[in-house]
This record gives C-alpha cells, structure tokens and sequence, in this order.
C-alpha cells in the first residue's frame, strides 16, 4: 500500500518540504482581520480552520489589475512578460478548486490566454478538505467532490490523507514520502444535495425565471458596491484600459476586473446602455452564472462557495430564484 | 505573421477625409509581413489601438479584396475616437482582428440583396455593397436603401453620387429633414428609412435583408419588413454592444446567451427575436 498518511506531527515538516518547490502561499488571517491567501512565513500561521478567504485563489492567475501589452513607437505592441514565480497554494477548498478548473476553461481552452498560461503554470494546486458553514452550497452545485488539484489532502483528526492529481502531485509526494506513512483512508462520506437537480435542470432548459418578484426585489436592495463578483472564484469580467506613460511615447495597456452589476458595463458610446436598470443586470449577471454565454453555454459556473452570500452587505443570494422554484424557502 | 488575435498589429494611416462633422473616413495599411493574407467577410470588425489612447471595435467599411489596405469610417463619439481623428497620415495605429461573424454572403449568393442603413450603419454595409458590386453577376437585383438624420450627415455622399448612376443596382436615400441641400450630392427624399420599404416589390422567397444602424431604426425597420411577410430567417442584423476583448473574454457583450464579438455581431432575425431587449 502507497503511503499516503501525514501526521498532525509531521505537518509542519510537510510544509518545510513543500516550500523546497515554490514559494508557499495560504490561508492567514491578515492584520485587518479578514482571511486571505498570502505567503506562509511560519506554518503556524496558516489558518486550517479558514472556511473561506475573502478574495477566491483567482487573483493567482488572474490579477486584479495587470499590464497585458506594452507599446513603443519602435516595438509597437508588445507582450507584457508574467512573472510566472513557483507558487505553491495550500489550502483549497474543493469549491476553489472547481473554480479554477472552471476559470482553466475560459483561459486556457479555446484561445489560450498567454499571461494566464504563464502563471497557472507556476502554481501547484495543494486542496484541503472543509466543513461547511451556513453560506456554503458546494455539495448542492456538485461541486464537492475535489477535482483539479496536484495534492488534496483530507483533513481528519490525527492527521490528513494525501492523494495525487497530477504527476507534478505524485513527485512531491514521492519526494516527502518519509514524512508519511500508509494507512486505509476513511469511506468518503456522501455529500447531501437538496437542490441539485433544481439547479441542474433549470440550466438545462435555459430557465431565466423571467416571471420571479425577485429580480424587483434584488434590484430595490442591490448596493451596486460590486463585492458579489470581486469575492467571486469563477467571476472574471474585465475591462481594459490604456495609459501612456510620463515619456509621452510610451504606453502600458491594463485589465482590471470589472462587474457586471456596475451601470458602465453595458454602457456604449453615445450613453446609450443595454443594461440600463440594475434588474437588466442583475439577470445579465444570474444567465453568466447559471447559463453561461457563448462557448461556456450550459455550464453553471456557480461552485457554491458561499462569498457572494457571505459579503452581500444587505444579503442578496440568487439561489432564492431555485428554491423559490423548487418551494423549499 | 504575428498573432492578430491577442497583439495588435501595426498600421499606418495612408488616408483621412472628414465625411461629415463628426465622421471621418480613415484608410489604414497594415504592415508588411505582419497581416500577409489579411481578409475578412462583411460584417465583421476589428479591434483598432490608438497608442496611448486605447483601442475600440470598429467595422470594415472597405471591401474585403484589398489585403493589407483596410478602409474604416470613424465618428467622434468619446475618448478614443477623438483622439484618432486628431491623427494624420503617416501615423501609427495598430490591428487586431478581424472578428466576429459577418454576413452570410456564401447564402446570399444568387439572391436578391436589400442593404438597409441608417446613419453610421452604412459602415459595415458599405464593406458589404462593395463585395456585391465585386461579384456583380453571382447576385440578383441589388438595392441599397440608406437613412440619415440630413443632407449633410450623408457619409459617403460623392461615391453614392457616382453609384447612383448605375443602371445594375438601385440605391435610394432619404433624410429626416431636409435643411440646405448640400450642391452636387445625390438626391435624396425626405422622410424615415422604414417609409422607402413602401410599395417596393420585393421577391420574398429569394431576397435577403442586412440591416445596420441605431437601435431605434431597428424596431421600425423590423416591423415594417414583417408587416411586408419577409421571412424572420432572411433578416440579418448586426448588432452594438460595449467591447472591450472582441474574442468572447470579458464578458461586456452578451446578447442572450451569445457572445455579440464571436456569435455575432450580425446575427440572423429569428435567432435574436427572443431575447428580452435585444434591439
Ligand atoms: C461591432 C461594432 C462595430 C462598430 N463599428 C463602428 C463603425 O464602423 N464606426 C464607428 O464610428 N463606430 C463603430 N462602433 C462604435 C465604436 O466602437 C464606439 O463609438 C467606440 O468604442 C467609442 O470609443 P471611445 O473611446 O471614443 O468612446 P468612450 O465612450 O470614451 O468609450 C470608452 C470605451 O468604451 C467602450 N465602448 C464605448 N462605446 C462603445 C460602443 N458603441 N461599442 C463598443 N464599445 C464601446 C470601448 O471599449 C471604448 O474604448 C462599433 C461598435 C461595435 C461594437
Ligand atoms: S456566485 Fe457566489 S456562491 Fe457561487 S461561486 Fe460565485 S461567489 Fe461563490
Ligand atoms: S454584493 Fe450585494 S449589494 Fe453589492 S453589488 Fe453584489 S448584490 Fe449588490
Ligand atoms: S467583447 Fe469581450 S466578450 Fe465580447
């Protein structure tokens, strides 16, 4: 039998050895209090408990703001060079993980996008098992079961039980393997999914649940603050920009995340705006999650982490639209 | 050549004339080497940088035959745009592109074609007219009708001039008012585009419609060709919506469940008809 046991004890040896493959990054309560993903110090300050960070895993391949293309009169426009530094990412719950894989079909399938190749490449991907708390709905969106990782690590009392996705997975295991020990992993429990099938039937029909009360509702209480999609994982909207720079020849292009719940999102020249009311685009922003546009048609893009839920200052959640549906208030 | 796609490519601006007071005609040659083998059909746009300034969806006007010369008809309407027409010949932009799903010429071909444009919509339908025009025999009676709000808002007016001569193709202009008659440019009626549609014979089991111009036109435009039995899969639109990636990425475009840069812009009547707020 392969070892696959990690102590509590060996835990901090574990991620001594880890680090020998990158710089590693987790979940730390920072000094203003919130949880968020930064670099590890010490293993005692990583946060095994976190259930969830403020900002998802996708600022890692997908910056808040970043220059995509340089210009110069000589070079013309340029590929910005990502740093692409060796990260190891400890600490992802299965949801974040869905939501990378998710994030890895945009970016990565169809027109690769070259600075998101770059960074997802250097992060090795370290999952951990979670408990839920009452914002948390991953085993509703299927999205509990992990997938997308090099390691997950299941959690129990004494200890946590290691298993590879990848090859890159099974080298750091094989190389930490005196660290471990083997040892029959516990039946996986089943994951409760009241209101799956709802959710999975309703995208399969396209429903846009254009007669619910609850767009109004939404709309009256919606802040447009935008926190919904920032805390997002599989949010990725962006708007670019460009700027010279003090040289007067130069010029950097940026992108910037940007929300679809802001009035300029679909706002065009003229003023004329597509999405005039906050209704139009809260609906805009429920067909992206639960829809999807374009090549992405059909694939709910919601993973049930729970931040937008979490974060809403006055408490919007669109899956009131499901359960209101499914009579299960 | 260098990916067109993810990194604009360089062109310099060999032409500008204003076509109206706040619509210039812009023609770009893109860079040896860089677009070998550029061609688009029309409807489709690209994706122009003003360095330093930024960059903007913009159709080609020009017919799809002239390789690296692309040909772009560009209104004052915002902050990119003010730059470029503060550009002369001789200066640098740049290219990517070119995007999206333009008409469906290959279909169209051996039918009657009826191009209906209002204001600045004559941009794309001009790239369109022009490849009609190159494949003259390949295509039944061709009938361009085109709107603007006046006389002198008339984009193109001294080519419409010349066309109007010809005897293969109808070409009828309206405004909505008739303030002074600018001298020498074609004539023209006075009333709303849907009113040509009136009393024309149309064959409507072998003729196809493309429609471009502003939302507004487009539900009176629709209407009066419904009212007229045009069959909903022969109407073709193409549709604006805020761009900022032009390859189905930033997610500012979506029309339904399609992305506007890649599932469109022009999109056939029956597919959109659905969708709440659509035109
Ligand atoms: C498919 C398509 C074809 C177009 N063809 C033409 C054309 O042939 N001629 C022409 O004059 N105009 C055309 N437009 C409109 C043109 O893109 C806008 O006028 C232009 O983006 C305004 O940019 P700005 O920076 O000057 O304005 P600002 O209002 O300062 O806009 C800032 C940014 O917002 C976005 N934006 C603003 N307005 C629009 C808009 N209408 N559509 C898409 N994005 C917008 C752009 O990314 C722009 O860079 C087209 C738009 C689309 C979508
Ligand atoms: S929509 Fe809300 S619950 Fe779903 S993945 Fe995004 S932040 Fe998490
Ligand atoms: S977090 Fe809540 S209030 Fe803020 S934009 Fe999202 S739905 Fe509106
Ligand atoms: S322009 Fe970015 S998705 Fe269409």
């Amino acid at each position: 039998m392969q070892k696959n046991f990690l102590s509590n004890e060996s835990f901090p040896l574990f991620l001594q050895g880890l680090a020998a493959s990158g710089d590693l990054h987790g979940p730390v309560l920072t000094d203003d209090g919130v949880m968020a993903f930064r670099p590890i110090c010490s293993p005692a300050d990583i946060q095994l408990d976190c259930i969830r960070t403020l900002i998802p895993p996708k600022k890692y391949f997908f910056p808040p703001k970043e220059a995509i293309l340089t210009y110069s009169p000589v070079k013309g426009y340029q590929l910005t060079k990502a740093a692409g530094k060796k990260v190891i990412l400890f600490g992802l719950h299965p949801c974040d993980l869905a939501g990378i894989a998710y994030l890895d079909r945009v970016f990565l399938e169809s027109q690769p996008d070259p600075l998101f190749v770059k960074r997802r490449k250097a992060v090795t991907l370290i999952g951990l098992s979670c408990e839920p708390d009452e914002y948390c709905f991953c085993g509703t969106m299927g999205t509990a079961e992990p997938q997308n990782f090099d390691i997950f690590m299941h959690r129990t009392e004494a200890g946590f039980y290691l298993s590879a996705g990848s090859s890159r997975g099974k080298k750091i295991i094989r190389r930490l393997s005196v660290l471990l020990e083997a040892r029959e992993p516990p039946s996986p429990v089943p994951c409760e999914c009241k209101i799956e099938e709802t959710i999975l039937q309703a995208a399969t029909r396209g429903e846009t649940f254009s007669e619910s009360r609850l767009w109004e509702d939404f709309a009256g209480r919606c802040l447009s603050c935008g926190a919904c999609s920032l805390c997002c994982p599989t949010c990725y909207c962006f708007d670019v920009q460009e700027r010279g720079r003090l040289d007067g020849e130069t010029a950097e292009r940026l992108r910037e995340w940007d929300n679809c719940l802001f009035k300029s999102h679909g706002e065009v020249a003229g003023g004329h705006n597509f999405r005039k009311t906050r209704e139009e685009r809260f609906r805009y922003r429920f067909q992206h999650k639960y829809l999807g546009f374009g090549p992405m048609r059909g694939i709910v893009s919601c993973v049930g982490c729970g931040r937008c839920r979490d974060v809403c200052p006055v408490k919007i959640d669109l899956m009131e639209l499901f359960r209101e549906k499914a009579n299960i208030l | 050549m260098t990916d067109m796609t993810t990194i604009p490519a360089m062109a310099t601006i060999t032409e500008v004339h204003p076509l109206s007071g706040d619509t210039s005609f812009f023609r770009l040659g893109l860079k040896e080497g860089e677009a070998q083998g550029f061609t688009f059909t029309p409807g489709q746009f690209v994706q122009l940088s003003v360095p330093a300034a930024g960059e903007f969806p913009i159709s080609l006007a020009g017919s799809p035959g002239h390789g690296r010369e692309l040909e772009l008809c560009v209104r004052k309407a915002g902050h990119v745009t003010a730059v470029l027409h503060n550009l002369r010949p001789g200066d640098p932009v740049a290219v990517r592109g070119p995007f999206g799903t333009g008409f469906p010429v290959e279909r169209m071909r051996g039918n009657d074609v009826i191009l209906l444009a209002g204001g600045l919509g004559i941009a794309p339908l001009r790239s369109l007219f022009h490849y009609f025009l190159e494949h003259r025999e390949e295509y039944g009676a061709i009938t361009l009708m085109y709107g603007a709000r006046e006389p002198s808002a008339i984009l193109f007016r001294d080519e419409l001039a010349e066309l109007a001569c010809r005897r293969d193709i109808r070409l009828m202009l309206t405004v909505d008012f008739l303030t002074e008659e600018p001298a020498g440019g074609p004539v023209c009626r006075v009333g709303l585009l849907p009113g040509l549609l009136m009393g024309i014979k149309l064959r409507l089991d072998q003729t196809y419609a493309a429609v471009c111009g502003p939302p507004a036109l487009y539900r009176c435009l629709i209407t009066e060709l419904l009212g007229l039995d045009f069959p909903e899969n022969r109407i073709f639109l193409s549709l604006e919506r805020r761009m900022k990636c032009g390859i189905g990425l930033c997610c500012h475009c979506a029309v339904g469940d399609f992305f506007c840069c890649t599932d469109g812009p022009v999109f056939s009547y029956d597919r959109i008809k659905e969708i709440p707020g659509v035109i």
